[in-house]
């Protein structure tokens, strides 16, 4: 496919430079992280840079495809998703109790990371091509409801409770902001509230501790209460200009656990303070404010949705892995968008990436 | 594909725009709420997380100095220190308690080795303070922990260093023995700065001299991972070791009156006279201290508690017995003194002495004949004192008596001393409300009846009679010296009083001991040495009443309990008395027949030991002539003297 050269006059270098930049926070603070942590080859962040390249190279691939084209075949790419989610339940890896990974020729890969992608763009073919006014009936709804279920049901299965409530809170924003009749987001809402208590007889007993403990992290102080207890010692301890690199002593001592995944926020508190925090924030508000600006100066529906999507896929990771690690949520398995180590999760997000600055570009450009 | 270019055309993004606002609304709302958050921990609480995260890390741990050592007056260690093992378990560290203690079960199982009871729950106990598993493990033991310390989180060795009583059971009423401090113990004055874990001494000298053994704990602060494991230490304040105790006691002659006391109960003390300190202090049955070290098993605690000769028991200042006719020289020193008699004083000794109705016999049947003071010291002759007795009365030699020493405490530093007792007409009236009756008094000149004296207080007041009348107060220290040797304290001679027994009285009471050994007719005869050095008297105390009828006891077919005992002090040389030697034997029969062989012994032990050293000292001397003729003059000097 060639690119216009008009394209490349719109390339949307502000993007570019704002998730570059989050993503070198990330590589510093796994060299950090990762520091103390026994490994198998390479470090962590040198792994991690890899993924990145890679990440860089499928961003190039996103946007060089105009999305319209993506999106005319969306429910197929959805459908091949959800098949690679099948695969998993069949033959995936089982590792620490849980069947989440796939291997394809010697690599591992996380088939749920994909599905929001994916899922984003079906919901975008799926609203583009219906466009009601007035918001949208039940019987839409249900139709839609399709489209959440079946992953979900897949991914709880696996059993990863995180990803698939994510995956729910990625397609009711999007429902949301789409804009439904009052009356059944009500039902709907209402259904949900019923329905959560009835899912506390369903969920796992490790998963109701992790509730129980967010409720109250001193329930089981040296249990499942501890991680939190011991982020928020991390992330406190760091005060206003943190401890210096490779100098946490919570994270350099193993206090803190799952420090290059889900707690890697705590790493990078307790070493550059509220300061380096508040900048990476400030770096973060940014990408998703630039973010809903594509969104908003899209030139069509499909683009406005897929935009939002992404930058909620962002919203979300980044709101539910600080407040996790901060104690204001209960603790679920959510990565850190561009910060927490993980391959799937890095190429997925610099996928999306490449889809916003796909966007981004082509916003003057007019169909031939 | 048509209709959705259609769809695409009619696209107006601005009914969006409401939208919109409100979700950069809603995204700032939360970078506001995330921002707010970390500036409450971060800069509102972080220095109380940074302390938290700081305790996390950081372990101080209280560092036990190491207890003084004791020592004999030649600097021989009595008392050394020896590490040994404890499994803890740090419960925070181990997360799971019950699998790490049960994994460590498994190993010891394969090992054969036995095995710990269950982990006490233990109340109160601060984070990351170790629970003991088991205490005091060997060598087995410590290699299959040590081996598998990788697979054992949580679980650590300590080494405690314990106490070693190089002469065990042989010392062991003086030295005493330690153990963790009691609840009881923590809330009584004297320990009030005592930690709950704290080893303290129970009994002797280690009781007793607690304050300067046991030194300043120290403190280390060590970094530790999350595994508990130690990664370096910061920093700490060194322990500072006990002061170490330097006792007048000689362990060769202690040994000496150990090896000599063969018999199964009773005591033996050596003291020099010259300035009243003990050399060797000795208590049968004994026991190992060492048991005691890390808390005594159930089964050895009830061994020591049931056993009827009570080895616990300090016979040398804790045993009260009748002196018998050791006391003869007190009463004669009294007569002396008081002037009812002089050295040429004849009394005819029938064997019978009759007071009203009741009679009193002598020892010997058929009695000694015409005996003077001399005569009656040397055969001890009880008739002779029987008259004696009546003839100073109760209170006399009462005061003559706590002017010897008795009836009060010596103030040894060794704890459950007794003070004996000395009975007087108040005393009697008071105590059991009756008034004395003269035969009580004539019990009473033969060292029988309510009179008690603890053994140190007897040999106490031989030493007074072989110096020359001074009293002292028993020395057991010598001097106290920090671990570098600087002196801490110093313990002198304390003179405590002199017996008013004039020279001349002086020199008749020895002339009768020194006769009561070497006299052909004396009754310690068993204690005469070819040099005819020694002085001595003996006793034989009567358990129950005096027998009224003519029934001889025989020892063998009395019952144990009521045996007499067999007492014998003694001096040597007698001109110039370096030692007094005591011995009790309870229950063992004659003075003279039983405790003056074992008296002998440790007589002819210390003169032995003595020349040895002399002839030691000589050959160590470097070989010129001129010093080695020098050294041989100061040896024939010593010989002559």
């Amino acid at each position: 496919m060639k690119i216009d050269r008009r394209l490349l006059a719109n390339f949307d270098w502000i993007l570019l430079f704002l998730v570059l930049s989050i993503a070198a926070v990330g590589l510093l603070n796994l060299y950090s992280a990762g520091h103390n942590l026994p490994h198998a080859g390479d470090p962590l962040y040198i792994k991690q840079s890899y993924w990145l390249i890679i990440g860089l190279m499928m961003m190039i691939i996103m946007f060089s495809i105009d999305y319209r084209f993506l999106v005319t075949y969306a429910y197929g790419i959805y459908g091949f998703s959800i098949l690679l989610l099948l695969l998993v339940f069949f033959l995936g890896k089982m590792t620490h109790g849980s069947q989440r990974w796939l291997v394809l020729f010697g690599f591992s890969f996380q088939p749920s990371e994909l599905v929001k992608l994916t899922m984003i763009l079906a919901l975008a073919k799926y609203f583009n091509d219906k466009q009601i006014d007035e918001g949208y009936y039940l019987r839409n709804l249900l139709i839609l409801s399709f489209i959440i279920i079946v992953p979900f049901v897949l991914i709880v299965n696996q059993p990863d409770l995180g990803t698939s409530l994510f995956l729910v809170a990625l397609f009711s924003s999007i429902v949301v902001f789409v804009g439904i009749k009052k009356r059944i987001l009500i039902i709907f809402s209402a259904a949900g509230l019923v329905l959560a208590p009835l899912c506390w007889f369903f969920i796992k007993d490790y998963q109701k501790e992790r509730i129980l403990s967010f409720l109250n992290p001193e329930r089981d102080p040296l249990g499942s209460g501890y991680h939190i207890i011991q982020s928020i010692i991390a992330i406190g301890s760091g005060g206003l200009f943190g401890k210096g690199l490779l100098k946490g002593t919570q994270s350099r001592l193993r206090f803190l656990p799952e420090q290059q995944t889900d707690f890697v926020f705590s790493v990078f508190a307790e070493e550059w303070g509220f300061a380096g925090v508040f900048v990476l924030l400030c770096l973060f508000f940014a990408l998703l404010l630039w973010g809903l600006r594509i969104s908003r100066n899209s030139r069509d529906m499909a683009g406005t949705l897929i935009s939002f999507g992404i930058i909620m896929f962002i919203f979300w990771g980044f709101f539910v892995n600080i407040g996790m690690v901060l104690g204001i949520f209960p603790v679920v398995g959510i990565p850190l968008p561009f910060l927490s180590y993980g391959g799937s999760s890095m190429i997925v997000l610099m996928m999306g990436v490449g889809l916003l600055m796909n966007i981004s570009m082509r916003r003057f450009v007019f169909q031939p | 594909m048509k209709r959705h270019r259609s769809r695409l055309a009619d696209y107006e993004p601005a009914k969006f725009r409401r939208k919109f606002n409100i979700v950069v609304w809603l995204v700032s709302c939360a970078f506001l709420i995330l921002t707010g958050k970390l500036w409450y921990l971060q800069v509102i609480k972080g220095d109380q997380l940074r302390q938290r995260s700081e305790n996390n890390r950081i372990r101080v741990q209280e560092v036990k100095p190491l207890r003084g050592l004791v020592m004999d007056r030649n600097g021989v260690i009595l008392v050394d220190n020896q590490p040994s093992f404890d499994v803890s378990i740090i419960p925070e560290d181990a997360k799971d308690v019950s699998a790490i203690t049960d994994r460590l079960r498994v190993l010891y199982d394969r090992r054969g080795v036995a095995s710990f009871k269950d982990v006490p729950p233990v109340k109160g106990r601060k984070p990351f303070v170790p629970v003991k598993l088991d205490r005091h493990i060997g060598r087995d033991k410590l290699a299959v922990v040590e081996t598998n310390s990788l697979n054992l989180p949580g679980i650590v060795v300590d080494v405690v260093p314990v106490r070693k009583y190089n002469f065990g059971a042989m010392l062991a009423h003086v030295l005493g023995y330690v153990g963790e401090i009691s609840s009881a113990e923590l809330k009584k004055g004297p320990y009030r700065s005592y930690r709950s874990d704290d080893i303290v001494g129970k009994y002797g000298i280690e009781k007793n001299l607690d304050l300067y053994l046991k030194g300043v704990s120290g403190g280390e602060q060590a970094e530790v991972n999350v595994a508990g494991r130690k990664l370096r230490i910061l920093g700490g304040v060194e322990p500072v070791p006990g002061y170490n105790v330097m006792l007048t006691v000689d362990s060769a002659i202690q040994k000496i009156c150990w090896d000599a006391f063969t018999e199964k109960a009773g005591t033996a003390i050596v003291m020099d006279p010259r300035d009243g300190s003990v050399l060797a202090m000795m208590s049968k049955p004994s026991f190992d201290p060492a048991l005691f070290n890390r808390g005594i098993s159930e089964i050895d605690w009830k061994c020591l508690i049931s056993d009827p000769l009570c080895p616990l028991q300090h016979r040398a200042v804790a045993g009260q017995y009748p002196p018998g006719s050791t006391y003869k020289l007190i009463v004669a020193a009294a007569a002396l003194g008081e002037g009812v008699v002089t050295p040429r004083t004849k009394i005819n000794c029938t064997g019978k002495y009759t007071l009203g109705d009741r009679t009193y016999r002598c020892w010997k049947k058929g009695g000694h004949g015409v005996v003077d003071l001399n005569r009656a010291l040397v055969e001890s002759c009880d008739v002779y004192f029987y008259h004696l007795g009546e003839m100073l009365g109760v209170d006399t030699l009462a005061s003559y008596s706590r002017k010897f020493g008795f009836g009060v405490k010596t103030g040894i530093p060794l704890p459950g001393e007794k003070g004996g007792l000395v009975p007087t007409k108040r005393w009697k009236k008071e105590k059991l409300k009756e008034s004395w009756q003269k035969g009580e008094t004539i019990s009473l000149s033969i060292g029988q009846g309510f009179l008690l004296v603890t053994p140190l207080q007897l040999i106490r007041a031989y030493c007074a009679l072989a110096n020359g009348g001074t009293v002292y107060r028993p020395r057991l220290l010598n001097r106290i010296e920090s671990v570098r040797g600087e002196v801490v304290r110093e313990f002198g001679p304390e003179k405590e009083s002199n017996i008013p027994v004039s020279p001349a009285n002086l020199e008749i009471l020895r002339k009768g001991l020194w006769g009561a050994v070497n006299d052909l007719h004396g009754t310690g005869k068993a204690c005469m040495r070819e040099e005819k050095d020694v002085c001595g008297k003996t006793g034989t105390a009567q358990v129950i009443g005096m027998p009224e009828e003519d029934e001889d006891p025989h020892e063998e077919k009395v019952p144990y309990k009521v045996r007499d005992h067999a007492l014998f002090v003694c001096f040597a040389p007698c001109n110039d008395p370096e030692i007094v030697v005591l011995v009790i034997v309870e229950h063992g029969g004659h003075g003279g027949s039983v405790a003056a062989p074992i008296a002998r012994k440790i007589i002819d032990g210390y003169f032995a030991g003595k020349k040895d050293e002399t002839v030691v000292r000589h050959s160590e001397e470097p070989s010129g002539t001129e010093d080695s003729q020098h050294t041989q003059q100061e040896i024939n000097d010593r010989r002559g003297a």
